[in-house]
């Protein structure tokens, strides 16, 4: 049994607006999404800014409520769990943020962060507080003395360890980690990606990793679902992506990363066009107004599907 | 905890302004001016109403002119022949307390015939005119005066001083200090701008942040209070507030005055806090506490009130002037405090004596007004400056 399935998942946006301040337009963020992610696995969600694939993570930790569709964590429906029975799966479910600036309280100190979330969930007793609270900051490689300094006294390579040693402390087992590295420089990305790979291996944990960088899901997941539009496109296997990978927006992705050798040289797939207006999406394939290869089939829905075990799609022509 | 944050950047910033210091410094003796009266009562409300001297005269470093030296004697004259008509004149010599701190030093056989020789000079320079361009009558008036002087103890040492600072400012039509007057009126405006400013401020930060986090009806609710309350004049309303209370048993306390300054003062945080916490409850750090499942008060409590202290601060200091001026305006036109001093009274009972040319109790209740409304206008400014997150360095 998967540790986490998401059935049908639908999350939209009211828009108020008028006089009477009523309800004009729904934001389509997250557009009936299905998929599961098997323990101990590293599940990566790709697509570019406004897809929807920040919605669906927080969706899954219920920081957004769904509008419809069921979220199953280890055999429980939480989709409409109250708060109190949501709490022991809000320790078992983390999450990291893109954003190391916005992301730590401005007036608590790391030591006072870290306290309060350990004792809310009874992590350790009281007593071994303060070694575990170091060993947590040891294992994401800041040094002790980072217990008493507030987040502004850290570099965002360093608030961004801080975020992920909050997610830690709770001994989570399954963590979405919402585009952790993208605002970070490229050197210190590495760093904390490196990062992340031991402490998963360390902590046995099971991982969402959404990223608009397909290069960096390459290298980290297992399986990749690729969003466009709040739908799911396709589901690869990451060893897969280069060879199989069909999706004209999927192929766009990776034609749009360089590749590190000369010789090497593949006809660029540049997309045109904008992405359409989650106001008001297209009735048919969500990518009809930027696909190359379109036909009049795709003003229909495509369905996503199942072309082998681990490989899902939805487009007409391929 | 006191340490950290006398060290902390704000602190460190604003004690490098100097002008926030001098203002610091100034608004700091008006805090302990009004808080000694308030708490250690160094001056009475008995102190402010009795009579230290005749009325309406001047301060010190103006030159008497030898008419209003003439005048004074006059006054003092009247009030001795008036004693010396009563029944039981040595015990009423005991007990005068027509000026207070001014006691008798004389008897009754004494008493009678020192005013018979004063008012034999006193009659004689009666018949002259114009005593101001005669300098050749400064003797005898000099003589009436020591005369004059001899009626009274001599005070000396402290209470010399304590009776010379009384009169520095001069007095007002009923002989009263006007220093102490206006000194008591600090500690009017330290009170009604604390209690208001604080209650204020507490509720005005509740609220908004309630009515943002919470949204729904409860927000709808408050901004519907906010936007009828700030849509009637501050003043108008005020007014109604304060006749509402007349006849009541409160009438005579400060009670109407917070209750009409706290029902309108608490628009200005609720707004300034409502937007902050809109702003904030967005935040990852918000929803990261959510994500920890902590519930929506403690994140609220410890999560987003916090972050919003300096809003709450720099409209403190705002509310406390405005209270201040407020008050000013409201015991000015008779609606404020009624029992005591205050500054708008000071005012208000000046304005016969401004049509005489007798600058001295507006004067003085307004520069003592000036003082502290700049002063803290001036730190408040430099408060927002060092506190204030985007004037980082």
């Amino acid at each position: 049994m998967p540790l986490l399935q998401v059935t049908d998942l639908v999350k939209h946006f009211p828009v108020r607006g008028g006089v009477l301040n009523r309800v004009i337009a729904n934001v389509h963020a997250v557009n009936g999404v299905s998929f599961s992610v098997a323990r101990g696995e590293t599940l990566g969600i790709v697509g570019e800014s406004g897809c929807g694939k920040s919605t669906l993570g927080k969706a899954i930790l219920r920081l957004h409520d769904a509008t419809s569709g069921k979220i199953a964590y280890d055999g429980t429906d939480i989709t409409s769990l109250k708060h109190r029975d949501m709490i022991p799966f809000r320790r078992r479910l983390q999450i990291i943020f893109q954003d190391p600036y916005s992301s730590l309280n401005p007036r608590m100190t790391v030591k006072a962060m870290l306290r309060e979330a350990i004792r809310f969930h009874e992590i350790v007793p009281n007593t071994e507080l303060d070694t575990y609270i170091k060993s947590m900051l040891a294992k994401v490689g800041l040094p002790d003395d980072a217990m008493n300094k507030f987040p502004h006294e850290f570099s965002g390579g360093q608030r961004q360890r801080l975020g992920i040693a909050r997610a830690l402390a709770l001994k989570p087992e399954f963590i979405v980690a919402d585009e952790p590295v993208s605002a970070l420089d490229v050197s210190i990305q590495a760093q904390v990606l490196n990062l992340l790979m031991d402490l998963k291996d360390e902590f046995g944990l099971t991982l969402i990793f959404i990223s608009h960088d397909l290069k960096v899901i390459e290298h980290f997941c297992d399986r990749v679902l690729v969003m466009y539009l709040g739908h799911i496109v396709e589901e690869i296997r990451c060893e897969d992506l280069l060879d199989e990978a069909r999706h004209p927006y999927t192929q766009a992705l990776l034609g749009a990363n360089p590749i590190n050798d000369p010789a090497d040289r593949r006809p660029l797939a540049v997309l045109e066009g904008d992405v359409p207006s989650p106001f008001d999406p297209p009735s048919g394939c969500p990518f009809v107004s930027r696909c190359s290869i379109a036909v009049e089939k795709c003003q229909t829905m495509p369905p996503l599907e199942q072309h082998s075990d681990s490989h899902r799609l939805a487009c007409w022509e391929r | 905890m006191i340490r950290r944050f006398m060290k902390s950047r704000e602190v460190r910033k604003l004690l490098r302004n100097r002008l926030a210091l001098v203002s610091l410094a100034i608004s700091g003796l008006y805090l302990t001016v009004g808080l000694a009266v308030l708490l250690f009562g160094l001056i009475t409300l008995d102190d402010t109403e009795v009579r230290v001297g005749m009325d309406s005269t001047p301060g010190f470093g103006r030159e008497v002119k030898p008419e209003e030296r003439f005048e004074t004697c006059d006054w003092y004259l009247t009030r001795f022949e008036r004693l010396l008509k009563r029944k039981d004149v040595d015990s009423a010599i005991a007990e005068w307390d027509t000026v207070a701190y001014r006691k008798l030093a004389i008897d009754a056989d004494q008493l009678e015939e020192r005013v018979d020789e004063a008012i034999e000079i006193y009659e004689e320079l009666e018949e002259e005119e114009d005593l101001d361009e005669r300098p050749e009558l400064e003797s005898r008036l000099a003589e009436l005066e020591t005369i004059m002087a001899s009626f009274f103890v001599t005070p000396s040492g402290f209470d010399k001083l304590l009776y010379d600072a009384r009169l520095c400012l001069g007095t007002d039509r009923q002989g009263r200090s006007i220093l102490v007057r206006g000194l008591y009126s600090i500690k009017v405006a330290v009170q009604i701008g604390l209690i208001v400013s604080l209650i204020a401020v507490t509720l005005g930060s509740l609220l908004g942040c309630a009515a943002a986090f919470f949204g729904g009806w409860v927000d709808h609710l408050v901004i519907f209070l906010y936007s009828t309350l700030s849509s009637i004049p501050n003043l108008v309303l005020l007014t109604m507030l304060a006749f509402a209370f007349t006849g009541s048993s409160v009438e005579e306390t400060l009670i109407p005055v917070y209750v009409a300054f706290c029902a309108t003062f608490w628009i200005g945080p609720c707004r300034v806090i409502r937007g902050e916490t809109l702003k904030l409850k967005e935040l990852e750090y918000v929803q990261a506490a959510t994500a920890v499942g902590f519930g929506r008060l403690r994140i609220m409590v410890k999560h987003i009130i916090p972050t919003t202290a300096h809003l709450m601060f720099v409209n403190f200091s705002l509310l406390f002037v405005g209270a201040i001026k407020g008050e000013v305006i409201l015991s000015f036109l008779g609606l404020g405090v009624k029992k005591g001093p205050s500054w708008g009274i000071m005012i208000s009972a000046s304005r016969p004596e401004v049509l005489n040319g007798f600058f001295w109790q507006i004067g003085t209740a307004t520069v003592l007004m000036f003082g502290l409304v700049l002063s803290f206008n001036i730190l408040t400014d430099a408060l927002q400056d060092a506190f204030d997150p985007k004037h980082a360095g």
